[in-house]
């Protein structure tokens, strides 16, 4: 899709990690890999593959933890409503 | 007339299991008793239940992280059978006898709102049920627009089009005929209204034939391009390969637009009815009649609340996508960001034009076709439905709530498109939904509000 034709600007003081294949500069290394993973799969080495899919699997443990923490919210909001319509919606 | 109408809502428990009950209450005292129904929650828990909603639908998508899932989703598509050049022909040459008769019998049929055609076909059947086919169906305007069917018969000076104004031109004209629209009787006064779109046709052809019929649909024309963006929102698109089917806000992740001035565009679009009905509201009654206490003229008032508006609106935006490149700790650069994510909001331009037209189209067809029957002699007391079901309001409100739920879904599909990393997609929608939430509170206290006719104009 467009993962490759972007506008991009690095702060002149910040480091940039530059995907050899497309030059699309990244703050870090893990997006750059994955990065290559999703917008190369055809050009990666096995390396390169190895090492998305192994960034793939650590991203999923911040995901969980993202997921519980917005399971949290929702309860909140949930139970917030609740008692809001129960006290104020008589 | 078709585009001011009041919502009231009772609501009854949270989000999408929402149960909406209301009633639907038209302020026109020609085209609707005033059926009156209090609010049986407090607004602010009423507003509330709105924003909350769309928060939470922004968490519940964001439990979403199978990126094959969610291209898969987009990607599904099926041909469809494009239309033979006879019937395009036949439907073009159709729609070029509507606008000319619509702008005769504006002129000539009798001067009153629901016994004249121009009236009833400018604001029933094209406004109301035209513009809501462009984000349901599809965008036919290409082939149906009757003034580059017009154009499109002159020839051409072909002058080269200023690149540098982009799309501004569109964004000044489609600002510009909202204001004549809410400034203005132009849906009470069928004369102003057929002067209107005679001078709108003029410009148009007269612009067309100076910088090239496709330069200026594509570029000034601020209908062809609201259609266009509307039609991305449909499940029909056109592409090269004729037409193809799609679920409905599909397309819009792989939309980006092409600039700033475009960013603009949309935004405006939302912008516009937002204005349209704070107008109408109580507050703004009181705030222009204070300002025009000291002195300022009424004009003044509402176009500084109109430009304002529009830039307060923009401003945000662009905060948000500011915020989206820090959060994400992405390089893309805000602009490209605003870009991506600036079609997410035409599924809420959507759901707002459906819930403002829809009552309006049911109610007033069987006079346009009574109408249609004889424009010159039309009844005296045209037929029109009686009423709408209690349960209508609620429908409204499901509109205005499904075209919020597409939008948060599309933000995040384009989000998981533009970042590599998934939680840095999540967090780069954290002020785009936001944005979405004071949105979606702003318009459904409008729509709460009781209608107070705008003071100083004349409508």
């Amino acid at each position: 899709m467009t993962r490759t034709d972007v506008d991009t600007d690095v702060p002149a003081d910040a480091e940039a990690h530059v995907c050899s294949y497309c030059g699309r500069p990244f703050a870090r290394e893990k997006y750059l890999v994955l990065h290559r993973g999703l917008a190369h799969p055809d050009d990666v080495s096995d390396g390169e593959r190895d090492a998305y899919e192994r960034a793939y699997a650590e991203e999923q443990a911040d995901i969980d933890r993202f997921r519980i923490v917005a399971l949290g919210v929702l309860v909140v909001i949930y139970f917030g409503f609740l008692f809001a319509y129960a006290v104020f919606a008589a | 007339m078709a585009r001011r109408r009041r919502l009231r809502a009772t609501l009854s428990s949270l989000a999408v299991a929402t149960a909406f009950a209301g009633t639907a209450a038209a302020h026109s005292g020609s085209l609707r008793g005033a059926t009156q129904e209090s609010l049986a929650v407090p607004t602010w828990l009423f507003l509330l239940t709105g924003g909350g909603a769309v928060g939470a639908s922004f968490l519940l998508a964001s439990f979403v992280t199978d990126r094959r899932f969610v291209e898969q989703l987009h990607a599904w598509h099926r041909s469809l059978p494009t239309p033979g050049r006879f019937v395009t022909r036949a439907a073009r040459l159709a729609a070029v006898g509507v606008l000319l008769s619509t702008v005769a019998f504006g002129f000539v049929a009798p001067d009153e709102q629901l016994r004249n055609l121009a009236i009833l076909v400018v604001w029933v059947a094209w406004w109301g049920g035209f513009v809501a086919s462009t984000y349901l169906l599809g965008n036919a305007w290409p082939a149906l627009n009757p003034v580059r069917a017009l154009a499109d018969a002159l020839p051409s000076l072909d002058r080269p089009y200023p690149e540098r104004l982009g799309a501004w031109p569109s964004v000044a004209a489609l600002l510009a005929l909202v204001w004549i629209e809410v400034v203005s009787p132009l849906a009470d006064d069928p004369r102003l209204l057929a002067t209107v779109v005679l001078v709108y046709t003029l410009v148009t052809v007269g612009g067309a034939v100076v910088v090239g019929a496709e330069r200026w649909f594509t570029s000034v024309d601020p209908l062809s391009r609201a259609f266009r963006y509307y039609g991305h929102v449909a499940p029909i698109q056109r592409t090269d390969d004729g037409l193809r089917l799609r679920l409905p806000g599909a397309a819009l992740p792989e939309t980006a637009v092409s600039g700033r001035d475009e960013v603009a565009f949309v935004v405006a679009l939302l912008f516009v009815t937002t204005y349209d009905g704070f107008v109408a509201t109580g507050l703004w009654a009181t705030i222009a009649r204070t300002v025009a206490g000291v002195g300022v003229p009424p004009t003044l008032i509402y176009l500084g609340a109109y430009l304002g508006g529009f830039v307060l609106f923009l401003g945000a935006f662009r905060w948000a996508a500011r915020d989206a490149r820090r959060r994400a700790e992405s390089y893309l650069t805000p602009e490209y960001l605003a870009r991506r994510f600036a079609p997410s909001l035409l599924a809420i331009a959507a759901g707002y034009h459906l819930a403002h037209n829809l009552g309006s189209v049911l109610l007033l067809s069987p006079t346009l076709v009574a109408v249609a029957t004889s424009p010159l002699s039309p009844p005296l007391n045209p037929p029109q439905l009686a009423g709408l079901p209690g349960w209508f309001g609620g429908l409204e409100l499901a509109f205005v709530l499904v075209g919020h739920l597409l939008a948060v879904w599309v933000a995040h599909a384009t989000a998981y498109d533009a970042f590599p990393g998934r939680l840095q997609a999540v967090r780069s929608q954290y002020a785009v939904t936001l944005v979405m939430v004071l949105y979606t509170m702003t318009s459904l206290w409008i729509v709460s509000e009781p209608y107070v006719p705008p003071p100083f104009i004349a409508t």
